[in-house]
Protein backbone atom coordinates (compact mmCIF):
# COMPACT_ATOMS: atom_id res chain seq x y z
CA UNK A 1 0.00 0.00 0.00
CA UNK A 2 2.51 2.26 1.14
CA UNK A 3 4.52 1.69 -2.62
CA UNK A 4 1.37 2.44 -4.30
CA UNK A 5 0.35 5.86 -2.52
CA UNK A 6 4.32 6.76 -3.19
CA UNK A 7 3.35 5.98 -6.66
CA UNK A 8 -0.06 7.78 -6.52
CA UNK A 9 2.06 10.97 -5.40
CA UNK A 10 4.99 10.75 -8.05
CA UNK A 11 2.07 10.52 -10.75
CA UNK A 12 0.56 13.40 -9.41
CA UNK A 13 3.62 15.27 -9.52
CA UNK A 14 4.68 14.06 -12.81
CA UNK A 15 1.14 15.88 -13.69
CA UNK A 16 1.77 18.82 -12.42
CA UNK A 17 4.99 19.01 -13.59
CA UNK A 18 4.46 18.32 -16.91
CA UNK A 19 0.74 18.75 -17.38
CA UNK A 20 1.02 22.86 -17.52
CA UNK A 21 3.71 21.99 -20.43
CA UNK A 22 1.21 20.60 -22.33
CA UNK A 23 -1.29 23.63 -22.12
CA UNK A 24 1.48 26.35 -22.56
CA UNK A 25 2.70 25.34 -25.75
CA UNK A 26 -1.16 25.66 -27.20
CA UNK A 27 -1.53 29.06 -25.11
CA UNK A 28 1.31 30.05 -26.82
CA UNK A 29 0.18 28.83 -30.76
CA UNK A 30 -3.18 30.91 -30.26
CA UNK A 31 -1.18 34.00 -29.26
CA UNK A 32 0.79 33.38 -32.40
CA UNK A 33 -2.31 33.26 -34.71
CA UNK A 34 -3.43 36.46 -32.64
CA UNK A 35 -0.38 38.23 -33.60
CA UNK A 36 -0.69 37.24 -37.08
CA UNK A 37 -3.97 39.48 -37.23
CA UNK A 38 -2.72 42.47 -35.31
CA UNK A 39 0.35 43.68 -37.27
CA UNK A 40 4.20 43.44 -35.85
CA UNK A 41 5.46 46.61 -34.49
CA UNK A 42 8.04 48.18 -36.75
CA UNK A 43 11.44 48.30 -36.20
CA UNK A 44 12.27 51.15 -37.65
CA UNK A 45 9.87 54.57 -36.59
CA UNK A 46 9.32 58.05 -37.83
CA UNK A 47 12.71 60.23 -36.94
CA UNK A 48 14.93 57.59 -37.06
CA UNK A 49 17.84 57.54 -39.47
CA UNK A 50 17.26 55.53 -42.30
CA UNK A 51 19.97 52.55 -42.67
CA UNK A 52 22.23 53.82 -45.78
CA UNK A 53 22.35 50.61 -48.63
CA UNK A 54 23.64 50.19 -51.95
CA UNK A 55 21.66 47.40 -54.07
CA UNK A 56 21.81 47.18 -57.45
CA UNK A 57 19.52 47.41 -60.44
CA UNK A 58 18.74 46.35 -64.13
CA UNK A 59 17.51 48.98 -66.37
CA UNK A 60 17.84 46.77 -69.57
CA UNK A 61 21.48 47.43 -70.65
CA UNK A 62 23.43 47.20 -67.50
CA UNK A 63 23.21 46.51 -63.82
CA UNK A 64 23.42 49.79 -61.83
CA UNK A 65 24.41 50.62 -58.25
CA UNK A 66 22.23 52.49 -56.35
CA UNK A 67 22.78 53.85 -52.93
CA UNK A 68 20.12 55.35 -50.58
CA UNK A 69 23.08 57.80 -49.29
CA UNK A 70 23.45 59.36 -53.18
CA UNK A 71 20.29 61.00 -52.67
CA UNK A 72 21.34 62.70 -49.31
CA UNK A 73 21.21 66.38 -49.47
CA UNK A 74 19.31 66.06 -52.97
CA UNK A 75 15.90 64.29 -52.79
CA UNK A 76 13.91 62.71 -50.43
CA UNK A 77 12.93 58.86 -51.19
CA UNK A 78 10.37 56.84 -51.03
CA UNK A 79 11.47 53.55 -50.25
CA UNK A 80 8.95 50.84 -51.59
CA UNK A 81 9.03 47.44 -50.41
CA UNK A 82 6.97 44.79 -51.90
CA UNK A 83 6.67 41.05 -51.91
CA UNK A 84 7.70 39.95 -54.86
CA UNK A 85 7.88 40.65 -58.60
CA UNK A 86 4.91 39.52 -60.49
CA UNK A 87 2.82 40.01 -57.27
CA UNK A 88 -0.41 42.59 -56.66
CA UNK A 89 -0.11 44.97 -54.85
CA UNK B 1 4.16 49.18 -57.91
CA UNK B 2 1.26 50.11 -60.71
CA UNK B 3 -0.01 52.76 -57.75
CA UNK B 4 3.35 54.19 -57.42
CA UNK B 5 3.40 54.41 -60.98
CA UNK B 6 0.34 56.56 -61.32
CA UNK B 7 1.56 58.50 -59.20
CA UNK B 8 5.28 58.77 -59.76
CA UNK B 9 4.43 62.76 -61.42
CA UNK B 10 3.15 63.64 -58.08
CA UNK B 11 6.02 62.42 -56.56
CA UNK B 12 8.46 63.86 -58.57
CA UNK B 13 6.85 67.20 -58.46
CA UNK B 14 7.96 67.07 -54.55
CA UNK B 15 11.77 66.41 -55.27
CA UNK B 16 11.07 62.77 -54.32
CA UNK B 17 12.79 59.57 -55.98
CA UNK B 18 11.00 56.45 -55.86
CA UNK B 19 13.15 53.48 -55.41
CA UNK B 20 11.16 49.88 -55.38
CA UNK B 21 12.73 47.29 -53.43
CA UNK B 22 11.94 43.42 -53.91
CA UNK B 23 13.88 40.47 -52.82
CA UNK B 24 14.22 39.32 -56.46
CA UNK B 25 16.86 39.26 -58.73
CA UNK B 26 17.82 42.71 -60.79
CA UNK B 27 16.29 40.88 -63.40
CA UNK B 28 12.78 39.54 -62.52
CA UNK B 29 12.32 43.07 -60.97
CA UNK B 30 13.11 44.75 -64.45
CA UNK B 31 11.21 42.08 -66.57
CA UNK B 32 8.03 42.76 -63.78
CA UNK B 33 8.75 46.60 -64.35
CA UNK B 34 8.51 46.68 -68.04
CA UNK B 35 5.40 44.54 -67.77
CA UNK B 36 3.33 46.60 -65.62
CA UNK B 37 4.70 49.95 -67.39
CA UNK B 38 6.88 51.38 -64.06
CA UNK B 39 9.88 53.47 -64.64
CA UNK B 40 11.46 54.16 -61.65
CA UNK B 41 13.75 51.53 -60.41
CA UNK B 42 13.28 48.35 -58.90
CA UNK B 43 16.20 47.20 -56.71
CA UNK B 44 17.05 43.57 -56.64
CA UNK B 45 17.53 42.99 -52.66
CA UNK B 46 18.67 39.05 -53.36
CA UNK B 47 18.71 37.36 -49.90
CA UNK B 48 17.03 40.31 -48.32
CA UNK B 49 19.78 42.10 -46.21
CA UNK B 50 18.21 45.49 -47.09
CA UNK B 51 14.47 44.15 -45.87
CA UNK B 52 16.15 42.69 -42.94
CA UNK B 53 18.31 45.85 -41.78
CA UNK B 54 14.69 47.36 -42.56
CA UNK B 55 12.76 44.92 -40.20
CA UNK B 56 10.69 43.77 -42.72
CA UNK B 57 11.25 40.37 -42.97
CA UNK B 58 8.46 38.00 -42.66
CA UNK B 59 7.79 34.25 -42.58
CA UNK B 60 4.98 32.18 -43.79
CA UNK B 61 4.04 28.57 -44.60
CA UNK B 62 2.16 27.49 -47.46
CA UNK B 63 1.64 23.77 -47.82
CA UNK B 64 4.27 23.48 -44.65
CA UNK B 65 7.12 24.85 -46.55
CA UNK B 66 8.54 27.68 -44.86
CA UNK B 67 9.46 30.98 -46.86
CA UNK B 68 10.84 34.41 -46.03
CA UNK B 69 9.83 37.54 -47.80
CA UNK B 70 9.41 41.37 -47.39
CA UNK B 71 6.48 42.53 -45.31
CA UNK B 72 4.62 45.64 -47.72
CA UNK B 73 6.16 48.81 -46.48
CA UNK B 74 6.58 52.47 -48.26
CA UNK B 75 9.17 54.49 -46.15
CA UNK B 76 9.80 58.22 -47.00
CA UNK B 77 12.94 59.32 -46.29
CA UNK B 78 13.80 62.99 -46.69
CA UNK B 79 17.03 64.57 -47.78
CA UNK B 80 18.92 64.59 -44.29
CA UNK B 81 18.35 60.65 -44.34
CA UNK B 82 15.31 60.54 -41.91
CA UNK B 83 12.56 58.98 -41.90
CA UNK B 84 9.57 61.07 -42.04
CA UNK B 85 6.55 59.02 -42.36
CA UNK B 86 6.04 55.51 -42.72
CA UNK B 87 3.63 53.07 -44.48
CA UNK B 88 3.45 49.22 -44.17
CA UNK B 89 1.17 46.46 -45.37
CA UNK B 90 -1.92 47.41 -46.33
CA UNK B 91 -1.92 51.25 -46.06
CA UNK B 92 1.75 50.84 -47.95
CA UNK B 93 -0.43 49.46 -51.21
CA UNK B 94 -1.75 52.59 -52.09
CA UNK B 95 0.64 55.55 -52.11
CA UNK B 96 -1.68 58.55 -51.07
CA UNK B 97 -0.68 58.94 -47.80
CA UNK B 98 3.21 58.49 -49.46
CA UNK B 99 1.83 61.67 -51.61
CA UNK B 100 0.34 63.32 -48.71
CA UNK B 101 3.66 63.29 -46.64
CA UNK B 102 5.48 64.20 -49.82
CA UNK B 103 3.77 67.47 -50.19
CA UNK B 104 3.75 68.40 -46.79
CA UNK B 105 7.44 68.08 -46.64
CA UNK B 106 7.15 70.10 -50.19
CA UNK B 107 5.34 72.98 -47.95
CA UNK B 108 8.03 73.27 -45.07
CA UNK B 109 11.18 73.09 -47.17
Amino acid sequence: MRIESKRLVCLGLLILMFGPAHILPAQSKSADNNEKQAPAPMKLKVGDAAPDFTLLAFDGKELKKVSLQDYRGKKNVALAFFVFAFTGG
Amino acid sequence: MKAFQQNLSKLEGTDTQVLGVSMDSPFSNFAFAQQNGVSFPILGDWGGPVTRRYGLIQKFDIQGVSMESARRATFLIDKTGKIINEQVDDTAVDPSKTVGACERQKLKG
